[in-house]
């Protein structure tokens, strides 16, 4: 038998190490610690934002072959079809340019009447546009991984939205991406009015195994019906109003407990994005909350009782 | 050394780096950006199974924990969930490896089958024990679909052992 046919380190006879028992349940208790953790202790979301650096490069690495494979299709069907994007980008932008116009109209209006009345000007949204790096593969939650992250200035909780209308909402920074969790993940909400009754109410996502989105706390007899068009109402300081969110899919009146069922469907459905916007969240720069008085009372009193006595 | 009954061959001893690069190589193809499909089967829980079973000296629980820890990160999962499913995984498939390479391939994968199937399950239990909605049964036909594949991946990764001790001009592999 030649040489080099049999492993030459036999194993070792005394020092195995730890059993693979103790190994198991060391494992799993960490496991089990990183778990509970995860969301409450600062150390642990520094450890993901460093496995997540880590990770980065060699997930825009892979990016590549998925782009060549879906670009080479492109590239290949040629011509012809570059043309008809063209013209239909042309076509939609003397669309736009004619709403432009209008909404520049508007805005100067606009801009006079709140003089008029003397209210505060609305809010200026800041904006940054971001590509969509892959569609988390969890099944458990609706999850986009956007190209931006806090190098370049993204905040959490910034709204996500593209042309359609709003994605979700940035729930995770890392250095060079985030994390955004889509309208249709079971942990989001979001206000909305309905554009026709201007009736507001909270709408939540996990329907459909996260696909849609339901309308919840509407009374059995509201002014609902199939086909309203829901849009961010502004009120949580976070998205601006006006952006569209979903339409009204199916309404079931017959549902227990006085409450209508309302199943929406999302304006920006997150299968095959690949540009969006990242705005930045309005409690930025809206005006910070007043302190609750008790407190405003108390606290400078102590301190400067404190001051007082230590000064002498 | 023992051969197993079902094998007609000595294999070579494993290379350290050909197992480093077909794990790294798993773990890749996991990160590809594929998009999402309940079925989509854990090349890189099927690789962890294979080495575990088939170098248990060299691949074990750390690893698999480690990267189970990698897999959590990269899909904004609850951090530990696939590093537990992982720990568990290579925990059975230590225990399977003395005895599994003694059947032929389809009775190894009927074996594998239930491992592949505890891991999904755990995940599952874990998440739906943190809040998430249960995601439908089309999950169970990932753990089917990485038994299949074992067959197949122990061909594809036994390969390099399996090569001629004694390399000459008429058999250069």
């Amino acid at each position: 038998m030649p040489l080099g046919t049999l492993d030459r380190t036999p194993p070792p006879f005394f020092r195995q190490g730890h059993s693979a028992l103790t190994k198991l349940v060391f494992c799993s208790a960490l496991a089990l610690f990183l778990m509970v953790a995860d969301t409450r202790l600062p150390v642990v979301s520094t450890l993901r934002v460093a496995l997540a650096t880590a990770l980065a490069p060699i997930q825009r690495g892979l990016l590549v072959p998925v782009e060549v494979i879906s670009g080479g299709s492109d590239y290949l069907r040629g011509l012809t079809q570059a043309l008809q994007s063209e013209n239909a980008a042309r076509s939609q932008l003397a669309q736009q340019a004619e709403r432009v116009a209008l909404a520049e109209r508007l805005a100067t209006e606009n801009g006079r009447l709140r003089a008029l009345l003397e209210l505060a000007p609305s809010l200026a949204v800041r904006s940054q546009a971001a590509e969509v790096q892959y569609e988390a593969a969890d099944r458990y939650s609706r999850k986009l991984f956007i190209n931006r992250g806090s190098t370049q200035g993204l905040a959490v909780g910034a709204p996500v939205i593209n042309e359609a209308g709003v994605l979700g909402q940035v729930t995770r920074l890392y250095p060079l991406s985030a994390e955004v969790t889509l309208l249709t993940d079971k942990d989001a909400a979001i206000p909305v009015i309905n554009a026709r009754s201007q009736q507001r109410g909270a709408a939540y996502g996990g329907l459909a195994k996260g696909s849609a989105m339901e309308l919840r706390f509407v009374a059995a007899n509201a002014d609902v019906r199939v086909g309203d068009l829901l849009q961010t109402s502004g009120v949580d300081g976070v998205y601006p109003a006006g952006l569209a969110v979903a339409k009204v899919m199916q309404v079931e009146r017959q549902a227990e407990g006085g409450f209508a069922r309302v199943t929406l469907s999302p304006a920006a459905m997150a299968d095959g994005v690949r540009h969006v916007l990242v705005l930045e969240p309005l409690s930025v720069q809206l005006p910070p909350r007043p302190a609750p008085e008790p407190d405003a009372v108390v606290k400078p009193s102590a301190k400067g009782r404190k001051a007082a006595g230590a000064a002498p | 050394m023992i051969m197993p009954r079902g094998s007609d061959q000595l294999l070579l001893p494993a290379n350290p780096v050909f197992i480093a690069l077909s794990l790294l190589a798993a773990l890749a193809f996991n990160l590809l950006p594929l998009g999402r499909h309940p079925a989509m089967p854990d090349l890189l829980a099927l690789t962890i199974a294979f080495w575990a079973v088939h170098q248990p000296r060299r691949v074990g629980i750390g690893l698999s924990f480690t990267f189970g820890l990698l897999m959590d990160v990269h899909q904004g999962a609850l951090l530990g969930q696939h590093a537990l499913a992982y720990t568990l995984l290579a925990f059975f498939a230590l225990g399977l490896s003395r005895r599994l390479t003694w059947f032929a391939l389809p009775q190894q994968a009927l074996q594998v089958l239930p491992l592949f199937l505890a891991t999904h399950t755990v995940s599952l239990i874990v998440r739906l024990a943190a809040g998430a909605l249960f995601p439908g049964w089309s999950l169970f036909v990932a753990p089917v679909i990485e038994a299949l594949l074992w067959p197949v991946i122990t061909v594809l990764l036994l390969a390099p052992q399996r090569r001629a001790p004694d390399p000459d001009e008429n058999r250069p592999l």
